[in-house]
């Protein structure tokens, strides 16, 4: 048999014994999967995959993911799943296992990295960025599509050891790139010898390097500007000081700042802030704060300026005299440093505490001596003021226009002479100097004293106070004098007593400052007034009781006057009786009577009530004796009724007004109530006091028509008399009711004497007519004929005067 | 070959076509046919190993190489039935295919002729010829009896013909 044949009968029947492969189903495997779980024949985790044609354990999961992670370094979680087919929940949770146990992963963003693969990372940044010189962070983490956060943790341990760098804000630099800039930035700050802003420093430096190297040379990153600038300051390579963090000071510049500090301190003894701001130094008052030698409390003031100031003050404070602190402090020393220094010398502290001197104005020293020679002045100028603000009738327009006149006509040498001893006195007047200038500033004034002597002359009370004031006080008076008299009434305003002063010290009026030039005599005053008002108010009071006695003296007078006056009045006024048939010629006469004998009755009233009314306000007044000269006029009545009080001034008017009537008996009436209104008596006229009034009158008459000799004058006089002697009567009768009246003696007196009488009217009347008509005519023959009734009369009056001449001798 | 299903096609594409015409009377011819046989037997029983397919047991029961005994199986719901499995080598081999025989099921099923051969089916017959002398045992088992087990078996166990050893041992014990 054949040998081969044998073997494959022997092979068939090995083929035929082998093992069949056993090939089951997917599902009879997870069955049988299912079931070996149940029976707990696989007691570990068994993952599929997401295909789920296979089982994975999580150990085979594990190592296969350290596996991807120690080849490749950086592995996304997501990759893992797709890469082992295994569901993104288990790579995750694997994966932070993985992380946590081994201190060299970390889990970022869903990617495993290792501490291997950033050092790779850094190798590569290393060249990139020997290469590039600087790299920015942002563009490393863009290409590694991580956060900057995590590369800059990353890198920062890296820094210096795999990475050859220095890491400033997001920027990476070689130290060859941070040497070079280095240097730049030294220089140029070494350069600068004035404060500069780092951030200008900065951009000056790039454009410069731009400008040089073109757009793709190195460019200074700002931040890392100030890193570099904050380290060389550190190492003292450069010197200065930097402020806020941008403002850079060189120590040059600082140094220089002092030096001309303290020069210009040492040189001047003070120096002022302008000064310091001049010298770009911005606080002043920090920068002066800081201890410098000879600064006494106030900075920048040393004390041998106070002293000097110090001097002065004790100077004029022992000469009682006032000083204004600024003229001897630098121009720019304010009212504030002013008051201060002044706090700071030891005399005015002394001063001010035994009240020898006062500070004004925060830096006017007035020597209390200075204050109440002030103070002596301005009352004397207080007196001329009360006596002449009553001056009322005189009118102040008069004096303001000679006073004008005057100053600019006259005496120009004196008040030059005036402002130059104004001028060198300022500063230290003495008391001499100050009478002087009161001296001088009178005349310069003006030379007002010749004019006004004879009103002064006129006011006896006036003649004490001093001359010179009262001119100054008039001079003021003529600027403001409504003002002033409402001041003299009210009180003294501090405008007034600025003027006063102005006008006792005119140097005082330039102390103040160039905003408020009268803030220092505002001050001045109202410091001067109160003791002002005391004096005004006790002159006032010794005044008030002068009036009263002036007043009794001018009603008691006026009294007397007035009952002589009316008893004149009430005896024409009987007479007026025998007229009353005959209407028009008693108009007239009523007429003539109010005119002739009501009217100084009616104005000597008005006025003597004005001036009493005066009086008793307080007002001083000089009694003029002209009193009744003037004949006033209707306005100038009612003007002066006005000044009147009220319950007065309606009777007076009252008065007035019956006074321009026709009737005697309202005036007669209307003068009785404002009379009894102001508290004085009619007197009536009764039977003894008419006989002996009508007696003197008619010796009087007699002895007047015996001496007349005007030929016109004479006839009234006559009648008059003729009426004395017939009805015992006054008769007070106005040419035109002569005639009139001498018909009414037709009946009375003999034929002859009538005769006489109506011959002599009848040829005075032609005689008047005649006059009045050639007044002014041509030479025609008037004059001749006036000549003639001259003579005719003057041939009569013998005969006239016998008439009434003869009958009385016979009668008497 | 539209008949068969496309396991079995392929399968029969991978056994190994034999070349020498000769029968059992053409003495060492035939050895080298036999030899031949064997190979493609082999290859075939590797193949079907490997698919987890094994199916049959044969060897040949004369030194000739001209009867062959062993037997067959089929599984149906999980459940194995073995049949005995014999045939001889006609003297007309290769042109005449074998007819191969089960002996148990002689007379359960009409596809089947009398004294246990099974019916091939008709397209069996001329595909052999074609394939003569190509075709051997391995071809005969593989387009004949594995066909005709997977479409009778069924058939005659869900019939109750065919009943599996399980259940006939205790019946046969009971009957016994």
């Amino acid at each position: 048999m054949d040998s081969e044949l044998l073997q494959l009968q022997r092979q068939f029947e090995s083929a035929q014994q082998a093992k069949s492969s056993v090939r089951l189903s997917e599902r009879n495997v997870v069955e049988l999967v299912r079931k070996l779980q149940d029976l707990r024949l696989i007691d570990f985790d068994l993952l599929h995959t997401i295909s789920g044609k296979e089982y994975i354990t999580t150990e085979q999961l594990h190592f296969e993911m350290v596996a991807e992670i120690e080849r490749s370094g950086r592995v996304s979680l997501v990759d893992f799943s797709d890469v082992l087919g295994v569901d993104l929940y288990h790579i995750e949770k694997e994966g932070q296992h993985i992380v946590c146990s081994n201190p060299g992963l970390m889990l970022v963003n869903g990617e495993i990295i290792s501490e291997l693969y950033w050092d790779g990372i850094g190798e590569e940044i290393n060249e990139k960025l020997q290469e590039s010189s600087q790299m920015s962070l942002a563009e490393i983490a863009a290409q590694l599509h991580v956060g900057s956060e995590l590369v800059l943790s990353v890198l920062e341990p890296r820094l210096g050891t795999i990475i050859k760098g220095r890491m400033e804000s997001g920027q990476l630099f070689t130290p060859a790139y941070v040497s070079r800039i280095t240097g730049i930035v030294r220089g140029a700050c070494r350069g600068i010898t004035v404060p500069t802003n780092l951030s200008a420093l900065c951009n000056s430096l790039q454009r410069l390097l731009h400008d040089i190297n073109g757009s793709n040379s190195v460019s200074i990153e700002n931040s890392l500007f100030h890193s570099i600038f904050s380290a060389l300051v550190k190492e003292k390579d450069i010197l200065g000081s930097l402020r806020a963090g941008v403002h850079w000071t060189p120590a040059v510049f600082a140094h220089a700042q002092k030096e001309s500090v303290d020069s210009f301190f040492s040189q001047n003894s003070y120096i002022g802030y302008d000064v310091l701001l001049k010298l770009a130094i911005a606080q002043p008052k920090q920068y002066l704060q800081i201890p410098r030698r000879h600064c006494v409390g106030q900075p920048f003031h040393s004390s041998i300026r106070v002293e000097m100031l110090d001097a002065a003050i004790q100077d004029v404070i022992e000469h009682g005299n006032w000083m204004n602190a600024l003229s001897l402090l630098p121009v720019y020393v304010g009212g504030q440093d002013a008051s201060k220094i002044l706090s700071l010398c030891p005399s005015v502290q002394r001063a001010v505490k035994s009240s020898e001197a006062i500070i004004l104005g925060e830096f006017c020293i007035f020597s209390s001596k200075c204050i109440k020679d002030l103070l002596d002045l301005i009352e004397k100028e207080m007196d001329t003021l009360t006596f002449t603000s009553n001056d009322g009738y005189r009118p102040d327009m008069n004096s303001t226009t000679e006073i004008k006149y005057e100053s600019s006509s006259g005496k120009h040498s004196d008040i030059q002479q005036s402002f130059d001893d104004g001028g060198s006195t300022k500063h230290i007047p003495e008391k001499g100097s100050k009478k002087k200038r009161g001296k001088q500033t009178g005349s310069s004034k003006t030379g007002q004293s010749e004019n006004d002597s004879g009103t002064q002359e006129s006011m006896p009370s006036k003649g004490k106070s001093n001359q010179r004031r009262s001119k100054d006080s008039i001079s003021i008076e003529s600027k403001g004098s409504i003002m002033m008299k409402k001041a003299s009434l009210i009180g003294l305003s501090e405008e007034w007593i600025a003027e006063k002063i102005l006008a006792v010290a005119p140097d005082l009026g330039e102390l103040g400052g160039p905003d408020d030039p009268y803030a220092m005599l505002s001050t001045l005053s109202s410091h001067l007034r109160p003791t002002l008002m005391e004096s005004l108010e006790k002159k006032r009071k010794i005044l008030l009781q002068e009036n009263a006695k002036r007043s009794r003296q001018l009603l008691d007078n006026f009294q007397k006057q007035l009952d002589e006056a009316f008893l004149d009045f009430q005896l024409y006024e009987r007479t007026l009786d025998l007229f009353e048939d005959d209407p028009t010629l008693s108009v007239i006469l009523h007429r003539h009577l109010l005119k002739a004998l009501a009217a100084p009755i009616v104005d000597k009233l008005i006025q003597t009530l004005v001036i009493d009314n005066k009086l008793r306000n307080g007002i001083e007044i000089e009694v003029s004796e002209n009193l009744d000269a003037v004949q006033q006029t209707h306005a100038n009545r009612s003007s002066l009724i006005k000044s009147l009080p009220d319950s007065l001034s309606v009777k007076a008017q009252t008065v007035v007004e019956a006074f321009e009537g026709k009737r005697v008996n309202t005036f007669t009436a209307a003068l009785k109530a404002l009379v009894e209104e102001s508290g004085l008596i009619l007197k009536k006229l009764d039977k003894k006091i008419e006989k002996s009034l009508l007696q003197s009158y008619r010796k009087d008459l007699t002895s007047q028509v015996s001496s007349e000799s005007d030929t016109v004058v004479l006839l009234p006089k006559v009648v008059a008399l003729l009426y004395l002697q017939v009805y015992n009567k006054a008769l007070q009768a106005p040419g035109r009711a002569i005639s009139a009246v001498v018909s009414r003696l037709k009946d009375k007196v003999p034929e002859e004497t009538f005769k006489v009488l109506m011959d002599y009217h009848s040829s005075t009347v032609t005689l008047l007519s005649l006059q009045s008509a050639a007044t002014e005519d041509d030479e025609d023959c008037t004059a001749d004929r006036i000549l003639g009734k001259k003579e005719y009369l003057e041939s009569k009056m013998p005969q006239l005067k016998g008439l009434v001449l003869k009958p009385s001798n016979s009668g008497t | 070959m539209e008949e068969w299903d496309s396991s079995t096609k392929s399968a029969l594409t991978q056994i190994p076509l034999l070349s020498i015409r000769a029968g059992p009377r053409d003495g060492a011819a035939w050895t080298q046919r036999l030899k031949e046989e064997y190979r493609a037997l082999i290859a075939y029983t590797t193949m079907n190993k490997s698919n987890d397919n094994d199916w049959f047991r044969i060897s040949a029961a004369n030194p000739d190489g001209t009867r062959w005994t062993g037997s067959c199986w089929y599984v149906h719901n999980l459940r194995r039935y073995d049949f005995l499995l014999q045939f001889d080598i006609p003297v007309t081999y290769p042109a005449t295919s074998p007819e191969i025989e089960l002996p148990q099921l002689d007379g359960k099923t009409h596809k089947m002729y009398r004294g246990g051969k099974i019916c091939l089916t008709v397209h069996f017959k001329p595909l052999w010829a074609k394939n003569s002398p190509r075709f051997g045992i391995a071809h005969a088992l593989c387009l004949g009896l594995a066909p005709w087990l997977a479409a009778e078996v069924p058939i005659l166990v869900d019939s109750g013909m065919v009943k599996h050893k399980d259940e006939e041992a205790p019946s046969a014990e009971s009957c016994a």
